[in-house]
């Protein structure tokens, strides 16, 4: 492993581009802004002083992205094809998570876009609203994803969790050895209402197909109370993401059962 | 910028309530590239179910629930093309004439923006996990899926 941004004598460099491929490049970049909870509610309702908090904070790090190559000595200056900034508000954590995805064709990566997007963003995110709180933390701004280039696809998710020992499987207190491995299982709404239960962790030597499908069986094989799985229509996530009965499920993996949605 | 644009989605789940032009005046900021904005907003009926609902309780599964209305906002933005998707979803005790959804799509041309809006609220409900508790004078019950909800979200399958 080398730092491409020191040449020879290791001193810095812009490092040359000209003859690498024009691939599609993609990253996603993520952060927080910490806030006290009355920050916050203003900030949801918009009774900021400074007016409309996201919306100036969602421009701020788009330029951002824009001028990266201006604030980081060695960056190229980029034609983004597209910056996206997202704000979703915290009430449990009392904070605005930012999250930021930028892509182009061309040589070089967007990490550095991606990440400065959220800094920006959460910088005027905290320039917007110290009037009424200075105390807020700008926290955990950190790569999540990126695709494309010679060094390939990374995730952060992919390297915190490998396949062979996932990172949720917790260490038996008294042999310091991996417990053994579950799948945790959660139940929402009118399921969890009717079940009596939130979670059950369901160990993964009791399930003799991993799909969904697999674990519906496994449960009801362990009480039969969990029948009503298969009674009535019932619809899964695995790792928050909806499912089907056919999808994978993995060692560590968390699978939600819910009824049909009936938001909006 | 060769063929950049800036597509910008703000999905929020609150308790709170929310205002219906602040939020499209929010969407609208620092652009001039817009040419149509179309808002749908969905209210607390008092009869659904059973004729007397005096209250409601959404509930959601917090992470799923932002992470499904983003991707529901960036399909709609592929296919359609859209500048800007807001997604307001409140969350939590409502009374009948409160104000539940928001969804403002924001687009160069009006059809896109109709459409879109359209499709968001439609692949919401079967998609967003989001669960309604009606309170009654004769007791209280989860509202059970309707069958239209599903065949309106098939309509969009190509």
């Amino acid at each position: 492993m080398t730092l491409t941004h020191l040449n020879a004598r290791g001193e810095a460099h812009m490092v040359d581009v000209a003859d690498k491929q024009e691939t599609r490049r993609e990253a996603r970049a993520c952060g927080m802004i910490r806030m006290a909870p009355e920050t916050l509610a203003l900030l949801a309702e918009g009774g900021l002083p400074k007016g409309d908090v996201l919306a100036t904070a969602r421009i701020a790090g788009i330029q951002a992205a824009k001028r990266t190559h201006e604030l980081i000595p060695l960056c190229h200056a980029l034609a983004l094809s597209k910056v996206t900034v997202e704000f979703t508000l915290d009430v449990v954590q009392s904070c605005v998570h930012v999250e930021a995805n930028c892509r182009l064709n061309g040589r070089t990566g967007v990490e550095m876009e991606a990440l400065t997007a959220v800094s920006v963003a959460c910088l005027t995110l905290y320039d917007m609203c110290k009037a009424v709180d200075k105390a807020m933390t700008i926290e955990a701004v950190r790569l999540e994803e990126k695709r494309g280039g010679r060094s390939g696809d990374w995730s952060r998710e992919a390297v915190a969790a490998p396949a062979v020992a996932p990172a949720s499987t917790p260490l038996d207190p008294v042999t310091r050895q991996p417990a053994s491995p579950v799948v945790t299982v959660r139940f929402l709404a009118e399921l969890r209402e009717r079940l009596g239960r939130e979670q059950h962790d369901l160990p993964w030597a009791r399930i003799e197909q991993a799909d969904i499908a697999g674990i519906k069986r496994a449960l009801i094989a362990e009480d039969e109370v969990f029948s009503l799985l298969a009674e009535r229509r019932v619809l899964a996530a695995c790792n928050q993401v909806m499912v089907d009965d056919g999808t994978r499920v993995r060692a560590g993996d968390e699978v939600a059962f819910f009824p049909p949605v009936t938001g909006g | 910028m060769s063929g950049g644009r800036d597509m910008m989605i703000d999905v929020r789940v609150q308790q709170a309530g929310f205002d219906v032009g602040h939020e499209q005046q929010r969407l609208l900021s620092g652009r001039t590239d817009i040419g149509a904005v179309v808002s749908f907003t969905g209210l607390v009926r008092d009869f659904n179910e059973r004729p007397d609902v005096r209250a409601l309780t959404l509930e959601h599964f917090p992470g799923m629930t932002e992470r499904a209305l983003t991707d529901i906002a960036e399909e709609a933005c592929q296919r359609w093309g859209l500048d800007a998707v807001t997604v307001v979803h409140r969350v939590g005790e409502l009374q009948p004439g409160d104000p539940i959804v928001l969804v403002v799509v924001g687009s160069a041309h009006r059809r896109a923006a109709f459409e879109a809006c359209d499709f968001v609220m439609d692949i919401l409900k079967t998609r967003a996990p989001f669960w309604k508790k009606e309170h009654t004078s004769s007791g209280d019950y989860w509202v059970s899926e309707r069958q239209s909800d599903r065949l309106d979200a098939s309509r969009w399958e190509s």
